[in-house]
C-alpha cells in the first residue's frame, strides 16, 4: 500500500504544484497586463477588419451565456466607436430571452442617448423587453428627450404601460396633466398609484380634488401616495383629511400620513391636537409622535411645563415618550426651541 | 490492529479524494460564475443606478454590543454609502461599555418616541435616538437579548422594502449597497436575498481607506490566511452554490434580504448561537417546501472588509462559534438531507455541508491518527507521510490561487506585490492555519454536543486612541 501511495501522492504534488504554479503566473501577468491596458484608452478608432469581426460577433446567437457577453462586449465596443451597425444590433440584443444581457443592451441605449435609442427605450418598455425599471432609470436619465414619446404610454391597452407612462412623467410638469388625472381613476390601482405620484408634483385645483379624491381610495398603497401627494399639492389646507389617515387600518397609510404632516410643520398642529382623543390607540400615538417631530411638545415643555395640554400629549404618548421629552429638556438638546421660543 | 489502521487509513484517503474532488468541481462552476459576474459588471452603470429613483430604498440594520471603539466610524461609513435612499438603523443590544454614548457624541443623538410595528419579537426597547444631522440614522438601545433579538427589533422599525444586516465591526466600500442591489432592482419579485464578498483585516478601515487598485491586504501571517479563507469560502464556494441555487448562507457581515420574506418567517430565530446560517436555511426550507420560485445570491464584488481576531485565542473563539453553529443549524434541518423535494438546496447544498463541514473534524482527527498508527506500524514509510501532507498542501494552494484570482479579475482591488506575497503563504496554509481551524472546529463540535449556545464574542483588536 505505501508503494501505491507514495507514486499517487508524487503524481497528485507534481499535479497540484503545477497548477499553483500556473494560477499564480496567471495572477501576476494577468494583473501586470490588466495595468497596462487600462492605462491605454480604450476610444481609439476601429480597425475595418477588428470591426467587421466584432459586428459578426455582436450580430451572432450564441448558445452559451459566455458567448452571449462576448456579444455584449462586441456591442459596447462598436457603440464606442460610434460604428454604422449599432442601431440595428441593439435592437437584436435587446429581444435577447436572458435578462442581463437585455439589460446591457438597455444600459447601452442610455449611453447612446440619440432620438432612436430613445425611441428603440421607449418600445422596449411598451414591449417588455429587458427589465422595465432598468429602462425607465435610462429614460429619466435621457430627460428631456423622451417627455413627447411618453404622453401616449398613458392611454395604451396594458396597465403595466399605463403604470410606467404615468410613473416617467414626473420630469415633465407641462405634459398629460389632463389624461394623468384620468388616470387617478384607472381600474388598475398600480396606475392610480402612478397617477397619483407623479401629479403630487404638479398644481392646481383640478389636481387638488383628483388627489384629495384618493384619500378614499379601496387599496391602501394608493392612499399611501395620496397622503404624500396631498400634502404637497394642497398644504395645510389638507391637514384634517391627512391625520384622518392617522387611524388608518394598513399601518403603511398612517406612516406615510405621519410623513405628510411632519412635513406641514406647526401648520399640522390644531389638526393633531384633536387627534389626542381619538378612540384608536394608533391614532393617538401618531398624532403625539408627529407634535414631538414637529417641536411642538418641546416648545410646550419649555414655554409652560405644567400646560395641561401637554399632559395630554404625554398621556397619548405613553411613558417612554415622555421620558423622551424629559431627556430631551434635562440635556439642553432644545437650544434651537428656546431661540424660537424667546424670539 | 494493522488491518484497523490500514481501513481509517483508507477510508480517510477516501474521504479526501471525494472533498477534493467537490472541491474542484465547485471551483470549477465557481470560475464560470465568476466570470460571468465579471462579464456583466462592464454593464453595470452604477452611475444611474446611484441617482435613480427606481433604485429601491434599503434599511441598514446594525446590531451592536460593545463596540464603542468602532462603532461611531463604522455607522459613519454606512451613512455616507453611494445609495439614492437608505436608512441605518443601529441597535444597541444592552451593551456594558460606552457603545451608546459613543453614538450619543458622535451624532449628537437627541431622545424620541416613535410608534413601529410589533411583527417581530424582541426583548424591550428603552429607548430611541436620532440624529439632527442625519435624519437617516435611528439609534434604537434595548435591553440585552442576543444578535437575533436585536436585528429583529431593528426590523422593526425599518420602512423600506428590503434591508440589509450587517455587523458593527465592518468598513463598507462607498457603492456597497448599489453593487449587492443591482440584482434586486431587475428582478425583485424573484431575488429575496443577496450577499457578496468581503474580506478581514485587524484594522478594516486602514484597508478600505485606499481606492481599488491600491488596497493593501493585511499581511500579518493570521489575518493573510484568514483573508485567504474568506477567498476560497466566496470565490470556491459560495459563487457555485450560488449558480446552483442552494446558496445556504448569507453572513451576517452582509446580507440584503427582501423585508417580507423575513416577515413571512417569523424574522430572526432567538433560539440559535447565531441568527446568519439559520435564517438562509429556513428561507430555503420554506420557500422549496411550498414550491416558490427565488433566488438568493451571492454576488463577487468586494463590499466591506470586516475586522477579524488577530490572535489565534480570539480566532479559534470565533471559528468554534461558528462551527456550532452550522452544527445546530444542519442538525436542526436534517429533514432536508438528499431530501428531492428541497431540490438542489436537498440534494447537494445541505449533504455538502454536512460532509465537508460537520463531519470534517471527526474525519481530520481520524486522519491524523491513523496516518501516526500507519507509520508507527511499518505501513508508510515517514516520506510517504510527507509526500501526502506536500500534495495536499499543493491541491489546497492551487484551489486558493484560482480564488485570488477570480477575486482578482473581478475587482482590480489590492497591490501587486500583495498578491504575490498571498499567493507566497498559500502552499504553508495545511501547515500553519488548517491545525488552529480543525483545534476550534473540535471545540465546535463538543460544544454544540454539550449543547453550548453562548457567543463567545472575541475582544475587539486593539487601536491608538482617536
Amino acid at each position: 500500500m505505501d508503494d501505491l501511495v507514495l507514486r499517487v501522492g508524487l503524481v497528485v504534488l507534481a499535479t497540484a504544484a503545477t497548477a499553483w504554479v500556473v494560477l499564480s503566473l496567471l495572477v501576476v501577468v494577468g494583473r501586470l497586463r490588466y495595468e497596462r491596458i487600462h492605462r491605454q484608452a480604450d476610444e481609439r478608432p476601429l480597425k475595418p477588419r477588428e470591426a467587421e469581426r466584432l459586428v459578426r460577433r455582436a450580430a451572432g446567437y450564441p448558445r452559451t451565456e459566455w458567448g452571449r457577453w462576448r456579444r455584449v462586449s462586441a456591442l459596447q465596443r462598436l457603440e464606442r466607436a460610434r460604428h454604422p451597425a449599432v442601431p440595428r444590433l441593439l435592437r437584436r440584443v435587446l429581444r435577447d430571452p436572458d435578462p442581463k444581457i437585455a439589460a446591457a443592451a438597455i444600459r447601452t441605449l442610455g449611453d447612446v442617448g440619440d432620438e432612436w435609442a430613445v425611441e428603440l427605450l421607449v418600445d422596449a418598455l411598451r414591449d417588455g423587453d429587458g427589465s422595465r425599471s432598468r429602462v425607465a432609470s435610462e429614460l429619466e436619465r435621457l430627460v428631456p428627450t423622451p417627455g413627447p414619446r411618453l404622453v401616449p404610454l398613458l392611454r395604451d391597452r396594458d396597465a403595466i404601460v399605463r403604470f410606467w407612462g404615468a410613473t416617467l412623467l414626473r420630469p415633465y410638469p407641462d405634459r398629460g396633466e389632463s389624461t394623468l388625472i384620468e388616470l387617478t381613476w384607472d381600474s388598475n390601482p398600480e396606475v392610480r398609484a402612478a397617477a397619483v405620484e407623479t401629479l403630487g408634483t404638479r398644481h392646481g385645483p383640478a389636481v387638488e380634488t383628483a388627489l384629495s379624491a384618493r384619500l378614499d381610495d379601496s387599496e391602501w398603497f394608493v392612499r399611501v401616495h395620496a397622503a404624500r401627494a396631498v400634502a404637497h399639492v394642497v398644504g395645510a389646507e389638507a391637514a384634517p383629511s391627512i391625520t384622518r389617515l392617522l387611524s388608518d387600518q394598513r399601518w403603511w397609510v398612517r406612516t406615510a400620513a405621519k410623513d405628510a404632516l411632519r412635513g406641514m410643520g406647526a401648520d399640522a398642529v390644531p389638526s393633531l391636537l384633536a387627534m389626542l382623543t381619538h378612540e384608536d390607540l394608533f391614532a393617538r400615538n401618531g398624532a403625539a409622535e408627529v407634535l414631538q417631530d414637529v417641536g411642538f411638545v418641546d416648545f410646550l415643555a419649555l414655554d409652560n411645563p405644567q400646560s395641561p395640554l401637554l399632559e395630554r400629549i404625554y398621556a397619548a404618548g405613553g411613558e417612554r415618550y415622555r421620558d423622551a421629552a424629559i431627556a430631551r429638556l434635562e440635556d439642553g438638546h432644545l437650544h434651537d426651541v428656546e431661540e424660537a421660543r424667546v424670539a | 490492529m494493522t488491518v484497523l489502521v490500514g481501513v481509517a487509513v483508507l477510508v480517510c484517503l477516501a474521504y479526501l479524494v471525494f472533498t477534493t474532488a467537490v472541491y474542484v468541481t465547485l471551483t470549477v462552476i465557481g470560475a464560470v460564475e465568476s466570470l460571468v459576474r465579471k462579464q456583466e459588471s462592464r454593464t453595470d452603470d452604477f452611475a444611474t443606478l446611484g441617482v435613480s429613483r427606481f433604485t429601491i430604498p434599503v434599511s441598514i440594520v446594525v446590531p451592536a454590543y460593545n463596540e464603542e471603539r468602532v462603532i461611531a466610524a463604522t455607522t459613519r461609513s454606512m451613512l455616507e454609502l453611494d445609495y439614492p435612499e437608505h436608512e441605518v438603523i443601529v441597535v444597541n443590544d444592552g451593551s456594558s461599555d460606552g457603545t451608546l454614548a459613543a453614538l450619543i457624541d458622535a451624532f449628537g443623538l437627541q431622545p424620541y418616541e416613535a410608534f413601529v410595528r410589533h411583527v417581530f419579537p424582541h426583548s424591550d426597547v428603552r429607548a430611541m435616538y436620532r440624529s439632527p444631522e442625519h435624519p437617516n440614522l435611528v439609534v434604537v438601545d434595548k435591553v440585552n437579548g442576543g444578535k437575533a433579538d436585536a436585528l429583529n427589533a431593528a426590523l422593526n422599525v425599518a420602512r423600506y422594502r428590503y434591508v440589509c444586516g450587517v455587523d458593527a465591526d465592518t468598513w463598507f466600500d462607498s457603492k456597497a449597497l448599489l453593487k449587492g442591489m443591482r440584482l434586486a432592482v431587475q428582478d425583485p419579485a424573484r431575488v429575496i436575498g443577496v450577499t457578496s464578498h468581503m474580506t478581514t483585516a485587524r484594522k478594516p478601515e486602514v484597508a478600505m481607506s485606499a481606492d481599488p487598485g491600491r488596497r493593501r491586504i493585511d499581511l500579518h501571517p493570521l489575518m493573510a490566511y484568514q483573508h485567504l479563507d474568506f477567498l476560497r469560502a466566496f470565490f470556491n464556494n459560495r459563487t457555485a452554490w450560488s449558480r446552483g441555487n442552494y446558496m445556504l448562507c448569507s453572513p451576517g457581515a452582509f446580507a440584503i434580504w427582501r423585508r417580507d420574506v423575513l416577515e413571512e418567517v417569523g424574522g430572526y430565530s432567538r433560539t440559535f448561537t447565531c441568527e446568519d446560517i439559520e435564517i438562509t436555511f429556513r428561507i430555503h426550507e420554506k420557500y422549496l417546501r411550498e414550491g416558490r420560485d427565488y433566488r438568493i445570491l451571492s454576488l463577487t464584488d468586494n463590499v466591506a472588509t470586516t475586522e477579524g481576531p488577530d490572535t489565534v485565542r480570539k480566532l479559534v473563539s470565533q471559528r468554534e462559534r461558528w462551527q456550532r453553529v452550522i452544527d445546530e443549524t444542519v442538525w436542526h434541518y436534517r429533514r432536508m438531507w438528499f431530501n428531492r423535494r428541497y431540490k438542489s438546496v436537498g440534494l447537494v447544498g445541505t449533504p455538502f455541508y454536512l460532509l465537508t463541514e460537520v463531519l470534517a473534524p471527526a474525519f481530520e482527527v481520524l486522519g491524523l491518527l491513523a496516518l501516526a498508527g500507519a507509520i508507527a506500524l511499518g505501513l508508510f514509510q515517514p516520506l510517504t507521510f510527507v509526500v501526502m501532507v506536500a500534495a495536499i498542501a499543493f491541491t489546497n494552494a492551487a484551489l486558493t490561487a484560482s480564488a485570488i484570482l477570480f477575486e482578482d479579475l473581478q475587482s482590480r482591488s489590492y497591490r501587486v506585490r500583495d498578491l504575490v506575497v498571498l499567493l507566497l503563504y498559500t502552499p504553508l496554509d495545511v501547515v500553519v492555519y488548517r491545525p488552529i481551524l480543525l483545534w476550534a472546529r473540535l471545540k465546535g463540535s463538543l460544544g454544540f454536543l454539550r449543547g453550548d449556545k453562548a457567543w463567545h464574542k472575541f475582544e475587539r483588536n486593539e487601536r491608538a486612541p482617536a
